[in-house]
């Protein structure tokens, strides 16, 4: 593999690093594993969670926006991009 | 308890719309069904709206929306587990399967077994899949069916005898009908419906529920403090933070190898829609970390000393919680629209995993160990039949073996499943690799997995695992799939070698 596109490549999907985030918040339970400080009377461990549910689908977006833009910048991703504006790829 | 005439005649309503819909949807997008890829896959061409839907119904089921809130009534803490599993799978479907679905959109794969018979040139390694994936499935069938059954019953159904089993053989004769003439296309129009009725049902819950019991404040404070939080290590145990995190990362790294998830996948229309939908499909998971608090409601509205609700909770146990919730709190007409939320839930991943079984049939035993020259029609016919057998075959599975077996093996489906892993991994990341190694690893996973559920009598998937004097209780799916590594990374050098030598090229 030559050297030039094995730099793109780590260009263009370093953004996936950001996914190593929510598996070191949720795999480190005792970080969680407590009741305060509460939100309108629902314990820290539950609602805690349920917060990092829109944050994890966050990261996904960020990471989605960061990548189809490189993916239109660069020749190379072309190939493994598909074809966009056929309307079946939105309904 | 007595039949609720109001309720049952909103659940009855819904559920003939939905039979509507399951056969209209022949025309949806129409196509050439006699073609297997048209019938089982709706011919690739769900943008991102119908695949969230598609997908939504199909993971999300009416199962999960029965037994997690269960599993908290009965176990708290540990029950929100699904929590954070639903949180890790989205990073997994974002970064392998969009790349899983342009080599099988480029290769005509139809199932992963196709996937991994195309790239390894290995006919023992694609059966290990194919059987793999159909053991897995038709305990998971069958679970779908608890689902309804809880709901029928709790409409006031008599319990048992062929008169009690009525309303759900009559629903699968529909379903089964309807996923013969439509083919995937019935459960991704159904399940917009099913989605529209539970995003109702879960909004006034949250909204009515609370405000009778006096808040949230007030439903966490009649919940047993042992239940309110996870157990903390103590002495030479991990105890349950372990088994917390280890569920969660094995459950996220099984979910898309099923067969079912597979076909929901493999039916968009680009890699693209995938990449969005792991973003947008966390809805789902909110409301089902939601219906999972619906548990403590439970608890708090004290519907398991109701004596009204006595006779449910003996048939049904803890699964029982949410139906009698609902049946407190809601007016007769809205319990009949949540129920049919439910039971139209369990058809539409129904509808998938039988789809995606006989998928798998058709072509990875049918076509390739005993028709290998039958033609298009001939393969479309041979899954439309096929997903009718699975799904008679999953009736009488529930109806004539105790529920316990099938929850048991479910259990075991997911260490089975996740043995997939590696060579779909390997597949996709790998330049080349010993298709024997991976076979190897494969049984060794299998194996390992099975015995450590088998040391716990195959009622928990928590395996104890005992080392360097620590004691770490994890799920036995994530430490055995770590064997199914181990075993193909040590054996396939000395694979490639043996091979070598004896003149043949290793693939």
């Amino acid at each position: 593999m030559p050297v030039g596109r094995k730099k793109s490549r780590l260009a263009r999907y370093w953004p996936r690093l950001l996914f190593l985030i929510p598996f070191a918040a949720m795999l480190w339970v005792s970080s969680y594993n407590r009741t305060a400080p509460a939100l309108g009377g629902i314990p820290f461990f539950y609602w805690y969670q349920l917060a990092w549910i829109l944050a994890g689908a966050s990261l996904v977006l960020i990471v989605y926006w960061i990548e189809s833009r490189f993916t239109h910048a660069t020749e190379e991703a072309q190939e493994e991009a598909e074809p966009s504006g056929v309307p079946g790829d939105i309904l | 308890m007595n039949l609720d005439l109001r309720a049952t005649s909103v659940f009855v309503a819904l559920f003939l719309l939905v039979t509507w819909l399951g056969f209209i949807a022949a025309r949806w997008r129409k196509a050439d069904l006699n073609v297997l890829h048209e019938w089982g896959l709706g011919g690739r061409r769900f943008g991102t709206v119908v695949t969230w839907f598609l997908l939504g119904g199909d993971l999300y089921t009416a199962y999960t929306f029965i037994a997690v809130p269960a599993l908290v009534f009965g176990k708290g803490a540990m029950g929100f587990f699904a929590v954070p599993y639903t949180i890790l799978i989205y990073p997994i479907l974002y970064i392998v399967f969009p790349r899983l679905w342009q080599v099988a959109h480029a290769r005509g794969h139809v199932t992963a077994a196709d996937f991994v018979r195309d790239r390894f040139d290995n006919r023992l390694l694609a059966l290990a899949f194919a059987l793999t994936g159909i053991v897995a499935t038709m305990p998971y069938i069958a679970l779908q069916i608890v689902g309804m059954e809880v709901v029928i019953g709790a409409l006031g159904f008599p319990a048992g005898g062929f008169v009690g089993h009525l309303p759900l053989i009559i629903s699968f004769i529909i379903l089964a009908a309807f996923t013969y003439t439509s083919g995937l296309r019935a459960p991704a129009l159904i399940a917009v419906v099913k989605d529209t009725l539970i995003f109702i049902t879960v909004f006034a819950a949250l909204v009515i529920i609370p405000a009778k019991l006096g808040g949230y404040g007030a439903i966490f404070a009649s919940v047993p403090e042992e239940k309110l939080l996870l157990a903390p290590p103590s002495g030479e145990s991990f105890g349950s933070y372990s088994a917390y995190a280890t569920l969660a990362l094995g459950s996220a790294f099984a979910l898309f190898l099923y067969p079912h998830a597979m076909t929901g996948i493999l039916s968009s229309s680009s890699g693209n829609v995938i990449r969005r939908n792991a973003a947008f499909l966390a809805a789902y998971s909110f409301i089902l970390g939601l219906i999972a608090l619906l548990g403590y409601m439970a608890i708090a509205a004290g519907v398991d000393k109701d004596p009204a609700f006595a006779a449910g909770f003996a048939q049904y146990g803890p699964n029982f919680a949410v139906p009698a919730l609902f049946l407190a709190s809601f007016p007769s007409w809205f319990v009949g629209i949540a129920f049919a939320a439910i039971a139209i839930g369990a058809l539409v991943p129904a509808a998938i995993m039988s789809i995606a079984c006989a998928n798998l049939f058709t072509r990875n035993l049918y076509k390739e160990f005993y028709r290998p020259d039958c033609n298009d029609a001939d393969e479309a016919r041979m899954a439309k039949i096929v997903s009718l057998v699975v799904k008679i075959g999953a009736v009488v599975f529930i109806l004539a073996i105790p529920q316990s077996y099938a929850i048991q093996l479910q259990l075991l489906g997911g260490i089975w499943i996740i043995q997939l892993l590696p060579p779909i991994l390997l597949g996709l990341y790998a330049r080349k690799f010993n298709a024997m190694a991976l076979f190897a690893g494969w049984v060794a996973g299998t194996v390992v997995g099975t015995a450590m559920a088998a040391t716990q009598g195959f009622t928990s998937s928590v395996f104890p695992l005992q080392a360097l004097g620590v004691t770490m209780p994890g799920y036995a799916a994530l430490y055995s799939v770590l064997v199914n590594f181990v075993v193909a990374f040590a054996l396939a050098p000395i694979l490639d070698r043996i091979g070598r030598t004896a003149g043949s090229p290793a693939r």
